[in-house]
């Protein structure tokens, strides 16, 4: 798959879904990637570029990125700001965060994430709607589960550490000491590290082998 | 008279062949290739820098030239010269700065310059592949470049930003420089990249690369240089299986704590990388497994340490090459919190030397009564032979009526030496 280097795409807009939390719309420029991988993006002409997990799927003739907003961070503020036109460069795609063809029809997957390491598993997701799986998405705050309304009915399972209005109610890591995984399951993490920490070993004590275990951190 | 070249290189196995490549080009030319303690009318200095260590080791060295020879002419490669261009290209000292897509034209470059001529290092062919096989006199073993680059983005390491992304190698140039090496007389092939587990080009990935350079005919053994433990699986397991194939494989560890891997953003869990290793010791319960940790990396707590360790000793590495973390400017790990006291990456750093001591005086003992397979690298004024056998551990004989080197001696390993290497030596089968 051939990557792009310091290439310039334009953006096309910047979607607001909270106050921190935005979807930053490129010109996809035929770019050929694999759900999962991410993009290294940055200002035109700017040293700062941070890694960011394509959000869009297969089909869709646009690169849509979601950003979380960083205290003090010198690529994310920017990107809040950007107009339609603006130009923006990028590296990409890389990344193994990927899942294989051929468990695409034949496995069980569980993709846990939390807050925008939603990413990658609504690029997944979306791509591939043949998927049986289960999206367990931590956040504090009903406003935080993103656009949940794209996953198929059962699939998207909000939950909320602050929030009472979800499909639970606790982290992640307590749903699943309340729902034991099936170890047979193909078992996706992205987010927070400590998050991924806790819950493999949750997961291992469950029973599931390390192999069934991929993780994509966030920072 | 013919003029005099020096080169030096500092750093990982894919300098030393590219190092190597660029020699044989001067050779080939008719030029007299000096030790780098002499005096000599350029100095190539091909550099690293990984760790601050390796920047401070690059930068006393180029300046040794100066102080040697101010007249000669210094040419800095390698990856301080892609991380520190402006710098380097700013001090007056330093004649050529050559980034490394645009090392393989050295020879160019500096054949031109002693003509007369002057090219500006970006008038240079970019090829990050354009280099030849060795020429035997240069080693005992040919490195061949297999892949170049990374994509991986591990948090500590500044390797992407100065190697670039990862690209691979078309087999059909991997296959003509192998047999351009055999051709020179090589015995051993040793094949290197930067991540070359991620190898991946013309639907062939790694794998099937190694696969097919066994099949290539001829007298010769195949060695894989450093490796990340990703991306290959039983099918190179069961390669090794192939006696041409050396039982030896430089996997890199880093951490033995599952937090600090995923701190580092590596691709695998340590549950992985014993799975892995117990995996080729089924099929070869004597296999060298060497590594590379790294210590002290930020947030690195004294039990995560401990975890380390105790991989070290389980898995029992025969060599480990340890690196105390430094923080390199561009990268991931340079914004965490927590970083860890030198003097307490010090301290680590010792521990894991002493475990790794261990592990190479245990594993070499429990070759005692068996063969080795040496490929004979000098025959020293005493009388005695040394080299590498096939399990990648230095071993000595005494040579009797072997005048030869760079061949195969089948020899029977009957002690070690006492010495910091714990030597294993043997007697000619």
């Amino acid at each position: 798959m051939e990557v792009t280097i310091n290439t310039i795409f334009t953006v096309q807009g910047v979607r607001h879904l909270t106050d921190s939390t935005y979807i930053v719309r490129l010109d996809r420029k035929g770019m050929m990637f694999v759900p999962g991988q991410n993009l290294n993006i940055g200002l035109a002409g700017d040293p700062e570029k941070r890694d960011y997990s394509i959000y869009s799927s297969l089909e869709d003739n646009f690169l849509d990125i979601l950003v979380k907003e960083v205290d003090d961070g010198l690529v994310s503020k920017k990107l809040k700001k950007l107009k339609p036109g603006d130009s923006i460069e990028v590296d990409g795609p890389f990344g193994f965060f990927t899942i294989k063809d051929e468990d695409i029809s034949t496995k069980k997957f569980l993709f846990i994430a939390s807050g925008t390491g939603i990413g990658p598993f609504h690029s997944i997701a979306l791509s591939y709607p043949e998927l049986n799986y289960k999206l367990i998405h931590g956040v504090r705050n009903r406003n935080e589960t993103y656009e949940k309304d794209h996953y198929p009915a059962g699939c998207y399972i909000g939950c909320l550490s602050k929030d009472k209005k979800g499909e639970f109610r606790g982290r992640v890591t307590d749903y699943l000491r309340q729902n034991p995984v099936d170890p047979d399951t193909l078992c996706y993490l992205c987010g927070n590290v400590n998050m991924i920490y806790d819950a493999f070993d949750i997961l291992k004590e469950q029973g599931v082998p390390s192999g069934n275990l991929h993780a994509e951190v966030y920072f | 008279m013919a003029r005099k070249i020096a080169f030096k290189t500092l750093g990982c196995r894919l300098n030393q062949y590219e190092t190597d490549s660029v020699t044989s080009d001067f050779i080939n030319a008719g030029y007299e290739i000096v030790n780098f303690s002499e005096e000599a009318d350029a100095y190539v200095v091909n550099t690293c820098t990984v760790t601050n260590m390796s920047d401070h080791k690059s930068r006393q060295t180029y300046n040794q030239v100066y102080r040697r020879n101010p007249d000669a002419v210094l040419v800095v490669t390698g990856c301080m010269a892609n991380n520190h261009k402006e710098d380097l290209e700013s001090n007056n000292r330093i004649t050529y700065t050559i980034k490394n897509d645009r090392k393989g034209s050295i020879f160019n470059l500096l054949d031109s310059h002693f003509k007369g001529e002057i090219i500006s290092p970006d008038q240079l062919k970019a090829d990050r592949f354009g280099f030849g096989a060795a020429e035997k006199s240069i080693r005992t073993r040919s490195m061949i470049k297999i892949q170049d680059g990374c994509n991986n983005f591990c948090t500590f390491c500044i390797v992407p930003h100065v190697r670039g992304r990862a690209e691979s190698r078309p087999y059909s140039e991997i296959e003509k420089n192998i047999k351009h090496a055999l051709e020179f007389g090589y015995k051993e092939i040793v094949l290197t990249g930067v991540n070359i587990g991620r190898y991946e080009r013309d639907g062939l990935n790694f794998e099937d690369i190694v696969g097919k350079v066994l099949e290539i005919p001829g007298y010769f053994r195949v060695r894989i240089s450093s490796i990340e433990p990703e991306g290959f699986g039983d099918k190179l397991f069961n390669l090794f299986q192939n006696p041409k194939l050396t039982p030896h494989l430089h996997l890199c560890l880093q951490s033995g704590s599952e937090k600090i891997l995923l701190a580092m953003r590596r691709q695998y869990s340590v549950d992985d990388f014993r799975i892995m290793v117990s995996k080729i010791l089924n099929r070869i319960p004597d296999f060298n497994f060497t590594t590379d940790i790294m210590v002290g990396f930020p947030g690195e707590t004294e039990s995560e340490f401990r975890e380390t360790c105790k991989v070290a000793e389980e898995i029992g590495f025969s060599h480990i090459h340890t690196f105390k973390y430094s923080v390199r400017k561009g990268t991931r790990a340079e914004r965490m919190p927590n970083q860890v006291q030198e003097k307490v990456k010090t301290e680590r750093s010792l521990i894991i030397r002493d475990i790794a001591e261990n592990n190479k005086k245990k594993y070499r003992s429990s070759f005692i009564g068996k063969t080795q397979k040496v490929l004979v690298e000098k025959i020293d004024k005493t009388g005695f032979a040394k080299g590498y056998g096939e399990h990648y551990f230095p071993v000595r004989f005494k040579a009797d009526e072997l005048t030869q080197t760079k061949d195969f001696k089948l020899v029977r390993v009957n002690g070690l030496l006492d010495d910091q290497d714990f030597t294993v030596t043997a007697k000619p089968v």
